[in-house]
């Protein structure tokens, strides 16, 4: 543990270097928040609530969606892809570290850069232009521990992805589908309760819930008792778990076929 | 000064040769394309659950929503194809590299967005006209010869309104380095070009008619098909603000190689 924190701190720093690309993101997700803001009024037109929905809360889902993105958006697939073709990853090998420990470390640090210039800003974007109104109960003081485990099922994800580019060239082709599948499936773009009853039967049942519905849940219905809570959690636990040791085990094969061409 | 049917065949010879080259990575062909099936449906996805739970979107129904949303992956596709090296300028610009576009007797855009050809946008475009021909077919649009030139003329506009944007985006690199935050900016943006703009009001309508027009990217035009009788006489000028606009571009462009004095690496 001692020896990963300072990675985790060195990539909080890096991120100070890019002050003038957060502008452009969070003017970004101003224009995102408008853009659904409209959206979302004139699908709520005729109507108070949909699907157990009220337009207030579909919005606060949607939005803090927005806020929270770029924290699980891990890059993980990008970065370790890139450390293979350019034979960085051997430094890696030849270090006394574990290297999905440090990857792990290194998206943290800039997780925690994100938190303080993307998603504090966009979630008073919200409270004050928007005017979203923000409900308590037990489900608020559960989202920072149900956002971290949305982080590792995030980057298990992610460095899943990254480990693949030790067979394949294409690393775009890869990761825009997986984007794709977790953005749309996990409640990114738009609430899970939306999708037909068949299809959500399916999503409840994979990974991709965990990474933005499950947090964002315990936001927007905030009031529930710890009966519905729990489970939530319990089942975000369990992902984290299993896609953390597959992507360990999917790592030690790999390894095997590794060949870097010069460096 | 070449001629731009001098031009037009060096092209053919460049693009011949960088697909040879490509051609060597079949897989990687493969899985792009998948990507960018599944990533050039995700909108077209959002607006069909949406459209599960309500009948319409700002009166808007989801065959209809099917043709507009077909006509923006036409329209977006000549830039993926032929202007993804936009994406490159940063890195060029940041390691020096950028240096030899200066040295050939060819325009330098030209130059520089002729050295990549991007494979998968074709697969956009295929699913496009795809989808156009489909929710045309169950929409029971009739295609008279003059309304197919009045296509083929909104979807010339609106492809240089999308090209414009994003290489004006890029060009920040000349004065910024890294310009992938302005970028990302643009892409982002682009993704809203297939909502209908009647849902905006105030600020965002005027901002995406005027200002950064991403309405006239599939929204206006594909009005013009599916209700002409509601049409704004906006979309009349379409093809001036796609002319206009990459105009600035262009000059934006100039402006950024002259000044552009290299890194020092």
């Amino acid at each position: 543990m001692r020896s990963y924190l300072p990675v985790a701190r060195a990539t909080y720093m890096i991120g100070l270097v890019y002050r003038f690309g957060f502008l452009f993101a969070i003017v970004g997700n101003l224009v995102y928040l408008g853009v659904a803001y409209y959206l979302w009024k004139s699908i709520y037109r005729h109507s108070e609530t949909l699907r157990g929905l009220t337009f207030n809360e579909t919005f606060l889902y949607v939005g803090l969606g927005s806020a929270i993105f770029i924290l699980l958006k891990t890059y993980a697939d990008w970065i370790i892809h890139y450390e293979i073709r350019e034979g960085a990853i051997a430094m890696y090998l030849t270090k006394p570290i574990d290297f999905q420990i440090y990857a792990l470390f290194a998206n943290l640090g800039s997780m925690i850069m994100n938190v303080t210039v993307l998603t504090i800003p966009t979630a008073l974007i919200m409270t004050l232009i928007f005017k979203v109104k923000f409900a308590f109960g037990p489900g608020l003081f559960l989202f920072p521990i149900s956002l971290l485990l949305a982080f590792l099922v995030s980057f298990s994800i992610d460095y899943f992805i990254g480990i693949m580019g030790f067979y394949t060239e294409s690393v775009w082709g890869l990761s825009a589908t997986k984007e794709i599948v977790v953005t749309v499936f996990s409640g990114a773009l738009i609430p899970l309760q939306f999708f037909p009853e068949a299809i959500q039967k399916v999503l409840y049942w994979l990974p991709f819930q965990a990474i933005y519905h499950t947090p964002l849940m315990m936001m927007t219905k905030p009031d529930q008792g710890l009966n519905i809570f729990l489970p939530m959690i319990l089942v975000q636990l369990a992902w984290a778990a299993i896609l953390f040791v597959l992507a360990r085990l999917f790592y030690n094969q790999a390894i095997k076929v590794l060949r870097i061409a010069g460096g | 000064m070449r001629t731009l049917g001098e031009y037009f065949r060096l092209y053919i010879i460049i693009e011949a040769q960088y697909i040879k080259a490509r051609m060597q990575y079949r897989a990687d062909f493969i899985i792009s394309s998948i990507g960018m099936f599944f990533s050039s449906l995700a909108t077209l996805g959002v607006f069909w659950v949406i459209l599960e739970t309500v009948p319409d979107l700002a009166g808007w129904s989801l065959m209809e929503m099917v043709f507009i949303y077909a006509f923006y992956m036409i329209a977006i596709s000549p830039m993926q194809i032929l202007f993804d090296h936009a994406w490159q300028i940063r890195f060029h610009v940041q390691q020096g590299t950028f240096l030899k576009y200066y040295f050939r007797p060819l325009n330098m855009m030209f130059y520089y967005m002729s050295e990549m050809f991007d494979l998968k946008g074709l697969t956009q475009l295929v699913i496009g006209i795809a989808l156009l021909i489909y929710s045309s077919i169950q929409l029971n649009l009739d295609w008279s010869l003059t309304r197919f030139f009045l296509l083929l003329m909104t979807v010339f506009s609106a492809a240089l309104v999308q090209i414009s944007i994003v290489v004006a985006a890029s060009c920040a690199a000349f004065w910024v380095i890294d310009s992938y935050p302005v970028l990302g900016l643009a892409w982002k943006l682009r993704e809203f070009s297939p909502y209908p703009m009647s849902i905006f009001d105030g600020a965002f309508r005027f901002a995406f008619t005027y200002v950064i027009p991403i309405g006239f990217v599939a929204f206006y035009p594909s009005q013009l098909f599916l209700r002409p009788e509601e049409v704004s006489s906006l979309v009349y000028f379409s093809p001036i603000v796609g002319l206009g606009l990459f105009a600035i571009t262009y000059w934006i462009w100039t402006k950024g190689v002259n000044s552009y004095t290299g890194t020092g690496s």
